[in-house]
């Protein structure tokens, strides 16, 4: 941060301002089968301020906000900041405080550095058990060591270092001629060498499976089962919509106490999860960051959000949650396993709009189970609305980074897509 | 006027070009993009306001790019003293030889590649502009777009929420080599109207949007859109849901550019082929749809958002005739994909910014128009539907699947719209059967750039798409 930024955010004249300098250092390795494309460094650091006025009788509150660049000169930030004020004062929501200073209990995260962590993942992809039949084909390698820095003008001054991860990987399985891809991306604190391989292993499984597909058949209606993370998006539906952003704005009508879902679900905000890379000690906004029971046993319990949505709603302590727990599953995932029912384990882009309620998802691969008899199938797609569909999911649960979930979840009432046959 | 390049870049292009030297000595070729994108971006609802000073685009930074023995590196930073590019050099020397230290320790052998051709080339380009972001009067922008706020809310059946965004970003980008001074600079604008409604338990919106390589002036023409967007409202919460099934459908522009970008352009994207990951690499020569289905891509072939004069690899902007007459010529490549390919580069190489990768990826993504006019075309289906209004898509090269969904659809029978509507709708199948039954093409065409395109789920970029309206055979759910 350069030494003049903080004096000339005292003196410019905003009623309140925020300042938040992340600096990034990562590294990135892109490999086509085993073999490096590409290898990459990032050494950056971006330093972003808000700056707030209130209108004359002091009943409105505008902001604006921008990148002070590491290279701007004094002069260039006085003109930024002016520019920052001017808009500010064209935008007028109603007030709200940002946050104080209060107590933030640190992560005490033992922090690796970054050579471990890209080693480790290189090294776990070379036990992935390929063989000549399903293989790797290609992955990608993010390790990020990031240090965010947040200060207010109400004296909130914070800093930690996190570690962040992503690994992108490409599976092939070939059968003669006959060759398929499937795709998985997988985000983390740092690596989860077991996991990894497992659900690679997993995935050469199924790579396996979708050579050996036929074309959906005319399903009409049916039990879809989730047990990827494409659940992870169906849970995210109650998850934004107790979000005080979607409430104030009125895109959601819930109220607290209201039954918004008919299934014993609960969703808790947690201030961690193991190794997720979604565990702070504080907000983007300087808030601390801890344990918020959102719904419990499907009744609405709390909204969470940033200072402005929080404040219009009067929420006390809120925070922006980046961690979630869902759980209160009762059955064993065996049991949601009966009837007739669609699993599918790859989509091309499983989508759940928390808006409209709408389920959408072109199916990549299968499993139509029947009375007796599975058929591994690909094409088609399902479709539905979080309304209209029953929802009931496993007490066992799993880790998918930020969210801790059902390891299966069954949407009763599935509207499927087939091929119609020739 | 002409949108002006940086003042900043030119700063810094000494202390780049000194970089580029002192690298030099060490590495088979050396490059260096620099980033100096600025912009801002409004956004009016009846709950809450926002101006930030970033969008999409805005950013600025630099990149140097190496290769050594085969392998390719990449140093990306944004703070450093033009002073002292020893300094530069020296910070990603080293960052190189810690990483060729974890390469050498973990046995992590190169794809082994040659350096690229670096052809003498200087260009300076200035893309003319009306208006500049910087010069905008942003308070009567402001009251612009709250009062069409207002005024959708007054007009508008069921509305809880109308927001109206305003964007506007001056790129300036320059790339230099030992060979090579590359500058350029264009202004681009996107604007939208998202009406939100609820009535019968159901949240419904839709987004109306203008885009272009364009000021701020373009944002006059969002006042011409909201009577659409309110439209489209009253549709949406009156549609049902489609009876599941193949039909012949009639695209609106907008999703035909959406097929010719999810269903086609990511199947021909060669850093694909380059990975055995595209079906579309064993079709070059062949036929993969009717005669009726030519398809052009390049910065050069529209201008729109991200019609540039050169690509994040400093290879001049293209225009390419991937498909002609249905007859599937080439794809797009970037310059190391390119190399690895034995072909040229397309002027398609794209990072999301400074901070990431070189990958391929589409600009201006286009069919071809045809003969006919709308009328004809509906007349011409007994059963079907004509798809209006793009939600998303998502590529599946390898497999030619497309995954389309589609805002609505107005149903035909016998020739005529019956006013039924239907919605959302999720467009699948497989794409030569899709491309091999289009069998009209409307006379007009359009260019829609609002939005990005992801690469799988990552790696954001500005895209354009569009062509005529098409009349082909698709699977509805």
């Amino acid at each position: 941060m350069s030494p003049y930024l903080l004096p000339l955010l005292n003196t410019c004249g905003a009623d309140a301002w925020e300042l938040t300098e992340t600096r990034t250092e990562g590294w990135e390795f892109y490999f086509i089968r085993h073999a490096l494309d590409q290898h990459r460094v990032l050494n950056v650091t971006h330093t972003t301020v808000k700056v707030f006025r209130k209108s004359e009788d002091g009943a409105f509150l505008g902001s604006a906000s921008g990148e002070i660049h590491e290279s701007a000169s004094e002069e260039e930030t006085k003109e930024l900041l002016s520019r920052l004020l001017f808009q500010a004062s064209l935008v007028r929501n109603p007030v709200y405080a940002l946050n104080t200073p209060k107590p933030v209990e640190p992560l005490n995260l033992s922090l690796p550095d970054i050579p471990s962590m890209a080693r480790d993942f290189i090294e776990a992809m070379r036990q992935v058990p390929e063989t000549p039949g399903e293989s790797i084909n290609s992955y990608e390698i993010f390790v990020h060591l990031r240090t965010r820095h947040f200060m207010n003008s109400n004296g909130i001054d914070l800093t930690e270092t996190v570690p962040d991860s992503m690994i992108e990987v490409v599976v092939n399985a070939r059968a003669e001629e006959h060759e398929i891809e499937l795709y998985r991306s997988y985000t983390s604190g740092t690596c989860s060498r077991d996991d990894l391989i497992r659900d690679l292993t997993d995935t050469l499984r199924f790579g396996r499976d979708r050579l050996h597909t036929v074309p959906t058949p005319p399903i009409s209606t049916a039990p879809v089962i989730l047990s990827t993370s494409a659940a992870v998006d169906v849970y995210r539906y109650y998850i934004e919509r107790m979000g005080a952003a979607m409430k104030y704005r009125r895109l959601s009508d819930w109220e607290i106490g209201q039954k918004v879902c008919d299934a014993p679900l609960t969703i808790e905000a947690l201030r961690t999860l193991p190794n997720s890379s979604g565990n702070h000690a504080f907000d983007p906004e300087g808030a601390p960051v801890r344990d918020l029971l959102l719904i419990e046993n499907g009744t609405a319990r709390a909204f969470w959000g940033s200072s402005q949505y929080a404040g219009y709603l009067r929420l006390k302590d809120a925070f922006i949650a980046e961690n979630f727990r869902v759980s209160g599953g009762t059955q064993d995932a065996a049991a949601l396993r009966t009837g007739n029912y669609l699993e599918v384990v790859e989509f091309s882009d499983f989508q759940v709009n928390s808006m409209t309620g709408d389920i959408a998802g072109e199916i990549r691969l299968g499993y139509w189970h029947e009375g007796d008899r599975t058929t591994i199938i690909s094409g088609g797609s399902v479709s539905g609305n979080m309304r209209e569909t029953p929802l009931s999911f496993s007490k066992e649960t799993r880790q998918y980074d930020t969210c801790l979930i059902p390891s299966v979840t069954r949407l009763e009432t599935m509207h499927i897509t087939g091929i119609d046959p020739a | 006027m002409n949108a002006p390049f940086s003042s900043y870049l030119q700063s810094i292009a000494p202390c780049m070009k000194q970089v580029i030297s002192l690298l030099g000595a060490s590495f088979d070729y050396v490059s260096i993009l620099s980033t100096d994108s600025v912009g801002w971006r409004i956004a009016i609802g009846q709950r809450s306001k926002a101006v930030t000073n970033s969008t999409m685009t805005t950013e600025r930074g630099c990149v140097i790019r190496v290769c050594r023995d085969g392998l390719y590196g990449e140093y990306a930073f944004n703070h450093f003293d033009p002073e002292h590019p020893e300094q530069i050099a020296q910070d990603a020397m080293a960052a190189f030889r810690a990483q060729r230290e974890l390469l050498s320790l973990t046995g992590t052998r190169p794809y082994a590649t040659p350096a690229l051709p670096d052809e003498p080339c200087d260009l300076f380009t200035e893309f003319a502009a009306q208006e500049l972001p910087e010069n905008t009067d942003q308070k009567a922008l402001i009251d612009r777009l709250s009062r069409l706020s207002d005024l959708a809310m007054e007009k508008g059946q069921h509305l809880i929420e109308c927001q109206v965004t305003a964007q506007s970003t001056h790129i300036s980008k320059m790339f230099l080599s030992t060979r090579r001074d590359l500058r350029q600079s264009y202004i681009y604008s996107e604007g939208s109207i998202v009406p939100i409604a609820f009535h019968d338990g159901k949240n419904v919106y839709t987004h109306v949007s203008v885009a272009g390589r364009e000021g701020p002036e373009i944002f006059t023409a969002l006042e011409g859109k909201l009577d659409e967007s309110l439209e489209i409202i009253h549709d949406l919460l009156r549609a049902e849901r489609v009876v599941p099934g193949e039909y012949d459908v009639i695209t609106s522009p907008e999703v035909t550019g959406l097929i010719a970008h999810e269903a086609f352009g990511h199947g021909v994207e060669m850093d694909m082929f380059v990975k055995h990951r595209a079906l579309g690499s064993s079709y070059i020569g062949k036929r993969v749809g009717s005669d009726l289905v030519t398809m052009h891509e390049g910065a050069k072939c529209a201008v729109n958002v991200t019609s540039y004069a050169f690509d994040d690899e400093g290879t001049l902007a293209g225009d390419v005739t991937e498909i002609d007459h249905g007859i599937l010529r080439t794809g797009i490549c970037d310059a190391l994909s390119a190399l690895r390919l034995g072909t040229q580069p397309t002027g398609n190489g794209k990072r999301q910014n400074f901070e990431h990768k070189v990958y391929t990826r589409m600009t201006n993504t286009l069919f071809d128009s045809g003969t006919s006019s709308l009328e004809e075309m509906i007349r011409s289906v007994s059963h079907g539907y004509l798809l209006r209004g793009m939600q998303s898509g998502m590529e599946d090269p390898k497999h030619w699947g497309i995954q389309c969904i589609v805002e609505r659809g107005y149903e035909i029978v016998d020739g005529r719209l019956t006013g039924r509507v239907v919605s959302p709708l999720i467009m699948t199948g497989y794409v030569p059967d899709l491309l091999g039954s289009v069998s009209m093409l409307s006379s007009d065409r359009e260019v829609f750039g609002s939005g990005g395109c992801g690469k799988g789920y990552k790696e954001w970029v500005k895209v354009a798409d569009g062509g005529p309206c098409l009349k082909t055979r698709a699977r509805l759910g």
